[in-house]
């Protein structure tokens, strides 16, 4: 994540301000990667003590939904990088562009939660609880947790889109857009690394 | 990313993180909640566990016990003491504590139970016993 | 004192201060019991002391926060208090309360307690911490309220900044919490389950919201430091409270008859519990390393760092320690939670208030800063307070471990009583620590008799 200043192309990276704002980010940062990568290994740990278990569970789940929640995601993510990119580069209809982009990545986080919710549906119509199982446990725990993240990033890119619209983000302050959109970029890393675990691996 | 985390922003990630994990712990909860009658065995709360219930809380037990590992650390585990004692064993003991202690050992109290309450404390004793606790305590002590 | 109505607060540190005392004196009552079974029995037993002891440190540090609030909320608010009548009223109120509650317990027996006081009528007595009858539930909960609405009205008519947002937060989360106190089903699993609502969402939530506000409060007086930066940090840290404490309520749920995915979830969050104590400490270090100004008020800037270092290791670390599911099946109800809970309320709330104190106390009496010779005094109050916490819960944690080795985990467990007499020599040291740990406290109380001319800010 480049710490370079929008507005011009020199070298020197400014000097923290005197309110160390950066270090309290990552610390949310690393905290909500921190509780996902313990729930992971947990995963792992889990998985490695009842591979029979897990492996019969996993073909039960939809993988094609899988597969186009992962394009839903990484698209709407590369569509707030570029909403940035755009706003940082300044210009007469950067704002337009940029909430153009921003739009999209809203789509598509619209389009996770349908799909994710149709899963879901699916799942407990045929009765798959918490308790089911300890895989039924993890897989319901992991997508849900990070579904819930979706849903709040769903609502922060709704915010930055008011915003950007407003035409709050200029000028050089674009902080609240890349730190939303640092949010959402976690939220898809995330998912990358939960879909090839919970859905693929085996 | 470049700039400063901003006291308002601080305070907008408070809101949308408290909310967000207190609807995910109520969801749990409402879950939990009905969830449990398969492990709380609450068919099996008689009038008479009611009552030993009541006795457990007017007498203080948790005060010098644990009962599934919560309370005091004084006295035993009482959640499979009628595992480990049987029924008769528990009133027998709880009816022959002597009033004035005994010299220089930790003492429990002479209630001056009535055979009713007898009966009630050990019920509800042995009900808890019959929770799916997840197999704990690791062995019959406690 | 920038307001006259501040002056509510005295009261309420100094009643907090006695009963602090008081519990002291019963925890090394039963610290002998321990070791001297029979000791007090049966005019005092085991169970009796415990309830006086835990019961007044509960009631203490509520008498510490009121008069914290009281103390700091006129002055954030930048007006005076709403009512000091109230305040003075609701002092003696539930300080009267209080003393009869512990008469009660001492007096007669818990059943005939019970029945004299309506237990008949809605059953709420006999859970541990809430033993107290129903009459002096209710009346915590009036006394509550009233303390809210005097608080929330000067709040309203004032200026309005985040740390007495944050300490509203966490005070009126605190009443509305203790309100489950009230739910006792006949359903132990249910029963345990809400019970924790009290406990686990007050110590490891609410709480530490109040505890925040406090002490930004205290660092913003003593540092100098720009209030924006420590108002951040107060939202980061209590951010992290709540979003690890929630679902870290399910630490408690491992073992009690509730489903087994709280062993995953509850670890997971739990173990993420002690980071905002950490960045409670880092906080408070960074504040002073970077202070704008040299108060004369030393005493009270190492109970705001000693509040940091051992909330993060008695909660934090002894937390961590035992938190885990698969550690926590052999740790569970043994001498290790003892030992946990002793550094963890000593460490947080305790300390807390103390800074609190520290602070505040001097200024109701008219200095910015006691005595140089008073203030060496505290703060070996402080030193011997602290060393001596450290050292009883070293000692229970060498208990604890000896006895679920012995007890749960040795090819041929032994039983509970048995296990107990091999680990008394643990217990005569913890013991020894108490006693050290109240000739601290006997320091902290002379402090306040030290006279002197009163330290002032050095010009630098």
């Amino acid at each position: 994540m480049s710490r370079s200043h929008s507005s011009s192309s020199a070298a020197a990276l400014p000097l923290p301000a005197a309110l160390q704002g950066d270090i309290a980010v990552w610390i949310f940062l690393l905290a909500e990667l921190l509780a996902f990568g313990v729930f992971f290994l947990a995963y792992a740990f889990a998985r490695a003590r009842n591979p029979a278990l897990f492996d019969a569970a996993q073909a039960g789940l939809d993988r094609q939904s899988g597969l186009i929640n992962t394009l839903l995601l990484v698209s709407s993510s590369a569509l707030v990088a570029h909403a940035v990119a755009v706003v940082r580069r300044g210009g007469s209809d950067a704002a337009r562009r940029a909430a153009g982009a921003l739009l999209g990545a809203i789509a598509c986080a619209l389009g996770f939660i349908v799909v994710k919710g149709s899963e879901y549906a699916a799942h407990f119509a045929a009765g798959m609880e918490l308790s089911s199982s300890t895989f039924s446990m993890f897989y319901l725990c992991l997508t849900g947790f990070h579904f819930f993240h979706v849903v709040l990033g769903l609502a922060v890119l709704a915010v930055l889109w008011r915003q950007t619209v407003a035409g709050v983000y200029r000028l050089g302050d674009v902080n609240g857009l890349e730190s939303g959109a640092a949010y959402w970029h976690m939220v898809d890393l995330v998912w990358l690394v939960l879909f090839p675990l919970v859905y693929l691996m085996h | 990313m470049s700039g400063v985390f901003t006291k308002s922003m601080a305070r907008n990630v408070f809101y949308g993180g408290s909310v967000f994990f207190f609807l995910l712990f109520l969801g749990l909860t409402f879950d939990t909640v009905r969830a449990l009658p398969k492990r709380d065995m609450r068919h099996n709360i008689t009038p008479l566990v009611a009552e030993g219930k009541k006795v457990w809380e007017t007498r203080n037990c948790i005060g010098c016990h644990t009962l599934l590992g919560e309370g005091a650390y004084f006295a035993p585990e009482l959640g499979n003491v009628v595992a480990r004692y049987g029924e008769e064993g528990v009133k027998a003991f709880i009816t022959s504590r002597p009033a004035e202690g005994i010299p220089g050992r930790r003492s429990m109290p002479q209630f001056n139970l009535t055979e009713r309450e007898l009966e009630a404390i050990t019920a509800f004793l042995k009900h808890v016993g019959t929770i799916d606790t997840a197999k704990w305590p690791p062995n019959i002590q406690g | 004192m920038q307001y006259a109505s501040q002056a509510v607060a005295k009261p309420y540190f100094v009643a907090a201060i006695g009963l602090f005392v008081g519990q002291i004196i019963f925890g090394l009552i039963m610290g002998l019991q321990y070791v001297i079974g029979d000791f007090l029995f049966p005019a005092i037993p085991f169970n009796v002391a415990r309830m006086v002891h835990t019961n007044l440190l509960i009631v203490w540090l509520l008498f510490g926060f009121m008069g914290a609030a009281y103390y700091l909320v006129p002055e954030e608010s930048e007006t005076e208090l709403w009512s000091p009548k109230l305040a003075i009223v609701l002092f003696w109120v539930f300080l009267a309360a209080g003393v009869l509650t512990v008469i009660g317990y001492l007096a007669v027996p818990y059943a005939t307690l019970a029945k004299l006081t309506g237990n008949d009528l809605l059953e709420t007595m006999g859970r541990e911490f809430l033993e107290q009858p129903l009459p002096t539930k209710l009346g915590i909960v009036v006394v509550a309220l009233a303390f809210l609405f005097n608080i929330t009205m000067t709040v309203l008519k004032g200026r309005k900044t985040v740390i007495s947002s944050v300490l509203l937060l966490g005070l009126w989360g605190l009443a509305i919490f203790f309100l489950f106190a009230f739910y006792n089903p006949v359903n132990v699993v249910l029963d345990k389950m809400f019970w924790w609502y009290v406990v686990h969402l007050w110590v490891e939530g609410v709480w530490e919201l109040i505890l925040g506000a406090m002490l930004a409060f205290v660092l913003i007086k003593i540092t100098g430091v720009d209030r924006e930066v420590i108002e951040k940090w107060l939202y980061v840290i209590i951010t992290l409270t709540l979003v690890t404490g929630l679902l870290g309520t399910g630490h408690h749920y491992f073992w009690i008859g509730t489903p087994e995915y709280w062993q995953w979830i509850g670890s997971v969050f739990s173990a993420l519990e002690p980071i905002p104590f950490f960045a409670l400490t880092v906080f408070a270090f960074n504040m002073v390393n970077r202070r704008r100004r040299e108060h004369p008020n030393k005493a009270a800037t190492l109970w705001a760092l000693g509040t940091g270092v051992m909330s993060f290791l008695g909660a934090g670390v002894w937390g961590f320690l035992h938190t885990l599911a698969p550690v926590n099946y052999y740790t569970h109800g043994s001498q290790i939670t003892a030992a946990h809970g002793h550094m963890a309320f000593y460490g947080a709330y305790v300390m807390v208030n103390l800074t609190m104190i520290s602070y505040a106390m001097p200024l109701l009496r008219g200095r910015q800063a006691n005595s140089e010779k008073s203030q060496v005094l505290e703060m070996w109050s402080f030193w011997l307070m602290t060393v001596s916490m450290v050292f009883i819960t070293l000692f229970l944690t060498a208990a604890g471990i000896l006895q679920i080795w012995l007890q749960r985990i040795a090819s041929d467990p032994q039983p509970f009583m048995v296990v107990q007499d091999q680990v008394a020599l643990f217990y005569w040291m913890r013991e020894w620590s108490g006693v050290i740990f109240l000739a601290g406290l006997l320091a902290y109380l002379a402090s306040f008799f030290v006279g002197g001319k009163p330290a002032e800010a050095r010009a630098s």
